[in-house]
């Protein structure tokens, strides 16, 4: 009899935290997903598509003593590679190696801030969806819809065993797959080419040799400001960098929401007739700039072109 | 056979022509694919990004389960029979043109085309490989770089042969 007493107790408060408790292990997978994203070696070949675009790439991802080093190599139209090491980011296009990065180590360990899980927990409703299999791997599905429509719905497919991302899908508006990239081939663990790695810490030792590359960001408070930023999203960050191909320092401010970001940055015009109004968009990815009283302030960000738009609307200078 | 139905389809045929090779379409499986072949590499050349999906047995279901109209014959039958064999042509046209619009402009698009078409135009190389740079700067602060690692960082170097 107390036996049964205890069962209908516990069936009880199952009952209770089935909702809440849902949500919980879906935002437990996320930290599993970010964990073995920086942890496991791991080489494979992957699909991106968006818009009308298909391509396919090859990543290396593999963990040395001291830190990550990643690969990133197109194997479709004009050769492309990206090499990251520990915040660095090299870009190979055209056989032109050129150092993208801003030099702002980040501390990726542990890479989800509890702030950034809050953020997300108060903003989508993640759910579990079941299983699927992908690449030949078992996969569980994790679903982030929004609250509201100034962000996309996030679909993601982790590896059961590991939690490596294996597929992820940026939907809109009635389901629209805006982008979405998956693994055709992976290997995970095992023997991994690290000949490559070798290259990369030299690059790494000889930063200075390289043409166009870009000076370490300074945290500042530059007294720029957005209004109508959606709810949730809160700044991460606030930089003064150099980037390639302009003059002056380029103010950086990026906001988050958990699962998406919106960066802006705030440049002074130095009169360069390329610089033209425009949206450009690319899979969830949009960016729009324009001249606004002497400043060139670019949007970007993994939201819809409208939420890229507002935010742009309501950047004000509000420093002294 | 074949090239009668393209003679159709480009409307060089005169109306007895048009009238029996109709029929044939009508009532032989085998011409009817053959035209529905022919419309597709129609649409798919005119429009390669888009899948073709076929809607003829769609449409034929539904008007199936349509209340069918009793009204006296005032014409002739024959007349009318190739009437409604120009009208369903028409219609299927009609359905697909309106499947594709909807494919098309799903209001965001609709948005963003009006928004890109007047800047993108004339600068495209130059805009791009900037834009690349600011892509590449927010990539680096993005969470997306913590969930798929170094694959989210293929947005910043993606390659569109169209927009090149």
């Amino acid at each position: 009899m107390r036996m049964r007493a205890a069962l209908c107790g516990l069936l009880l408060a199952a009952a209770a935290n089935a909702c809440a408790g849902e949500r919980q292990v879906s935002l437990d997978w996320l930290k599993i997903v970010a964990f073995a994203a920086h942890q496991t070696d791991y080489t494979g070949v992957f699909v991106y598509q968006y818009d009308n675009s298909v391509e396919t790439s090859r990543i290396i991802h593999v963990v040395e003593a001291d830190g990550e080093y990643e690969k990133l190599e197109s194997l479709d139209g004009p050769k492309r590679e990206i090499v990251r090491h520990h915040g660095q980011v090299w870009c190979l296009i055209d056989r032109d190696m050129v150092q993208m990065d801003s030099r702002q180590v980040r501390n990726m360990f542990p890479a989800l801030l509890p702030e950034q899980l809050t953020a997300l927990a108060e903003n989508y409703h993640a759910m579990q969806v079941g299983t699927e299999r992908v690449a030949g791997y078992n996969a569980q599905v994790i679903l982030f819809k929004p609250k509201d429509n100034l962000r996309y719905i996030h679909k993601m497919w982790a590896h059961t065993d590991s939690g490596l991302l294996l597929k992820a899908a940026v939907l809109g508006d009635k389901n629209r797959v805006i982008e979405q990239y998956a693994f055709t081939q992976l290997q995970i663990g095992g023997n991994i080419d690290r000949s490559w790695v070798v290259d990369a810490i030299r690059n790494h030792e000889q930063p200075a040799t390289m043409p166009g590359q870009a000076k370490g960001g300074a945290p500042v408070n530059s007294g720029w400001v957005v209004d109508a930023l959606p709810a949730g999203f809160k700044k991460t960050m606030e930089i003064k960098r150099e980037m390639r191909g302009r003059h002056a320092p380029v103010t950086q401010i990026v906001y988050s929401d958990g699962l998406s970001a919106i960066s802006i940055f705030i440049e002074p015009d130095d009169g360069d007739e390329d610089d033209t109004d425009g949206l450009i968009s690319r899979g969830a990815v949009n960016l729009y700039h324009k001249l606004v009283n002497n400043h060139l302030i670019t949007v970007v960000g993994e939201v819809p072109p409208r939420t890229v738009m507002q935010v742009f609307g309501s950047v004000r200078y509000n420093g002294n | 056979m074949k090239q009668e139905i393209s003679a159709l389809m480009d409307g060089e045929l005169f109306e007895d022509e048009a009238e029996s090779l109709l029929g044939r379409i009508k009532s032989d499986s085998a011409t009817h694919k053959d035209w529905e072949i022919y419309h597709l590499i129609g649409d798919v050349l005119r429009q390669p990004e888009h899948i073709h999906c076929d809607l003829s047995a769609k449409v034929h279901e539904r008007m199936q389960e349509e209340p069918t109209v009793l009204a006296p014959r005032g014409r002739a039958v024959k007349q009318k029979v190739y009437a409604v064999a120009l009208s369903a042509a028409a219609s299927l046209v009609a359905v697909g043109v309106v499947a594709w619009m909807s494919l098309q402009v799903s209001p965001e698009t609709a948005t963003q085309m009006a928004m890109q078409q007047p800047d993108l135009r004339p600068v495209s190389a130059q805009i791009k490989s900037k834009s690349n740079d600011y892509l590449m700067a927010h990539q680096e602060f993005s969470p997306s770089t913590d969930m798929s690692g170094g694959a989210s960082y293929i947005r910043t170097v993606a390659y569109s042969p169209d927009k090149k």
